[in-house]
């Protein structure tokens, strides 16, 4: 295949992409929104549209705004494969989007290539098979692991989970990008030391760490565009 | 039947089951044919490889932290409902905060079986799927458009520029703001500038980051490359065990 039949190949890939992607989320909504109804007709009690709507305006709208800004940052990372499954899937800031963001680093695949596309693709999927098949088998030995997984002992291990993961994140990202990493660090810890409750908001604080980031970013970008 | 046993019931598994093996077989159809389609751009397929076992064995432990999630709500809601739940769409932080919102919608105290009616099993079910859909909504709706616009995915082979830099920012900006927060969690988590709040998960992120850098140098110094697919879930173990003992201290 030379460079112009590749090109129209996966151009071809992308559209077929949107579609599948389309139709699935479609597909998966109505069967979420639906269950409730399913599961209410099964136990006789519809649900209280009336309470639903209450409770969707005291902690919902938060939700749609975390869900529009997730929206608009993660999909140029994820591409067009990668973010209809990632949304599909879920558990994107704790999972999905550092997998994402490893696998393509690992690759060296740069944001708006195929190869980008690719790799995302392969490894939102690869991550949300692994859950879907470690959650699955949990349930089906629930019993014998639950005293396991609920032991004294192992709790900090579950309850440090998202730490781990990002102590790991920082110090690959970190070291390369000290010069970006540097102040958001530093703004987002005096932060969270002078407004200590700001911690139970901290997917909110991403938006202003990684503005400031990406700033200091296109300023370096900048820079060594003219030195170039 | 009481109300636990009817939301733990066959019909429960099999319509919770259902949806979950229907979102099982999407990720085969998108990962069979992203594979397919790399391999015909010419892409290397050991690369490919290497991004599917990495991103499997980076996706292990934060799963096993999730089934602790479907364990947590399962009290309350049965055990079929958070399966669901937290293998689509859902996300840990997310899903017990807005089943007890709607829980004290319809009237109850706390989530739990004790309080828990049909209605109000109901209405805590619609609205945990309701509040969080919206990011699939907005895929629908705009994906192409928003990426079009972008020129993402549009088939170059090159790349870079500063949309790529602008990517690694924005990440390097997410993991500053929890690493942040760890920070300050210790600092003032008790009280500003008491320095006696949790300090575990700052511990436990700088043992991962410390294990990551020993990874890395056997990786990348060593010529163990074959490492690097698992240097983030190793990091991951070391530092969650780090917790455990850490713990008892």
């Amino acid at each position: 295949m030379n460079e112009q039949e590749k090109s129209a190949y996966f151009q071809r890939y992308n559209n077929r992409t949107h579609v599948i992607g389309r139709v699935s989320s479609v597909m998966v909504l109505v069967m979420l929104v639906g269950a409730p109804f399913l599961i209410g007709a099964y136990l006789g009690a519809m649900p209280d549209l009336n309470a639903a709507a209450k409770a969707f305006l005291s902690v919902g709208l938060v939700w749609t705004v975390s869900s529009v800004a997730e929206f608009l940052i993660y999909t140029p990372m994820l591409g067009a494969g990668g973010g209809y499954l990632a949304f599909i899937t879920g558990n994107l800031i704790n999972m999905k989007i550092p997998c994402a963001m490893n696998a393509r680093d690992m690759v060296g695949a740069k944001t708006g290539t195929a190869e980008n596309e690719i790799i995302s693709t392969l490894s939102i999927a690869a991550s949300s098979l692994v859950t879907i098949v470690v959650l699955a088998l949990g349930v089906l030995l629930l019993v014998p692991l639950q005293p396991i997984l609920q032991s004294e002992a192992l709790q900090p291990a579950f309850a440090n989970v998202v730490p781990a993961l990002f102590g790991a994140m920082a110090y690959k990202y970190f070291r390369g990008n000290l010069n970006i990493a540097a102040l958001p660090l530093v703004l987002m810890s005096a932060l969270f030391i002078l407004a200590p409750s700001l911690t139970g908001s901290t997917s909110f604080m991403i938006i202003p760490s990684g503005a400031i980031a990406i700033l200091l970013a296109y300023r370096s970008y900048r820079k060594g565009g003219r030195q170039g | 039947m009481n109300i636990l046993s009817q939301l733990n019931s066959p019909f429960m598994y099999l319509v919770c089951g259902g949806i979950v093996a229907f979102v099982a077989v999407l990720c085969l159809v998108f990962l069979v044919r992203a594979y397919r389609a790399g391999k015909a751009i010419g892409m290397d397929t050991g690369r490919m490889k290497q991004a599917v076992v990495s991103s499997a064995a980076f996706a292990l432990l934060p799963s096993v932290g999730i089934l602790l999630g479907v364990i947590a709500l399962s009290g309350s809601l049965g055990t079929p409902w958070p399966w669901l739940r937290l293998s689509v769409i859902g996300a840990l932080h997310y899903e017990t905060q807005v089943a007890q919102a709607a829980a004290e919608q319809v009237g109850m105290e706390n989530l739990s079986a004790s309080e828990m009616t049909p209605e109000g099993f109901a209405t805590i079910a619609l609205l945990m799927s309701v509040c969080i859909m919206w990011g699939m909504v907005l895929s629908v709706f705009f994906n192409k458009g928003y990426l079009k616009k972008l020129g993402a995915g549009g088939g170059k082979s090159s790349g870079g520029g500063f949309g790529d830099r602008a990517m690694s920012a924005m990440f390097v900006g997410l993991v500053s703001a929890y690493i942040g927060s760890y920070i300050g969690e210790f600092v003032s988590g008790e009280g500003v500038l008491s320095f006696a709040g949790d300090w575990i998960p700052l511990a436990t992120a700088v043992v991962s980051g410390v294990v990551m850098a020993v990874f890395l140098y056997f990786g990348e110094k060593k010529g163990m490359a074959w490492l690097e697919s698992f240097s983030i879930a190793g990091s991951m173990l070391a530092g969650m065990a780090a917790a455990v003992v850490l713990g008892q201290l």
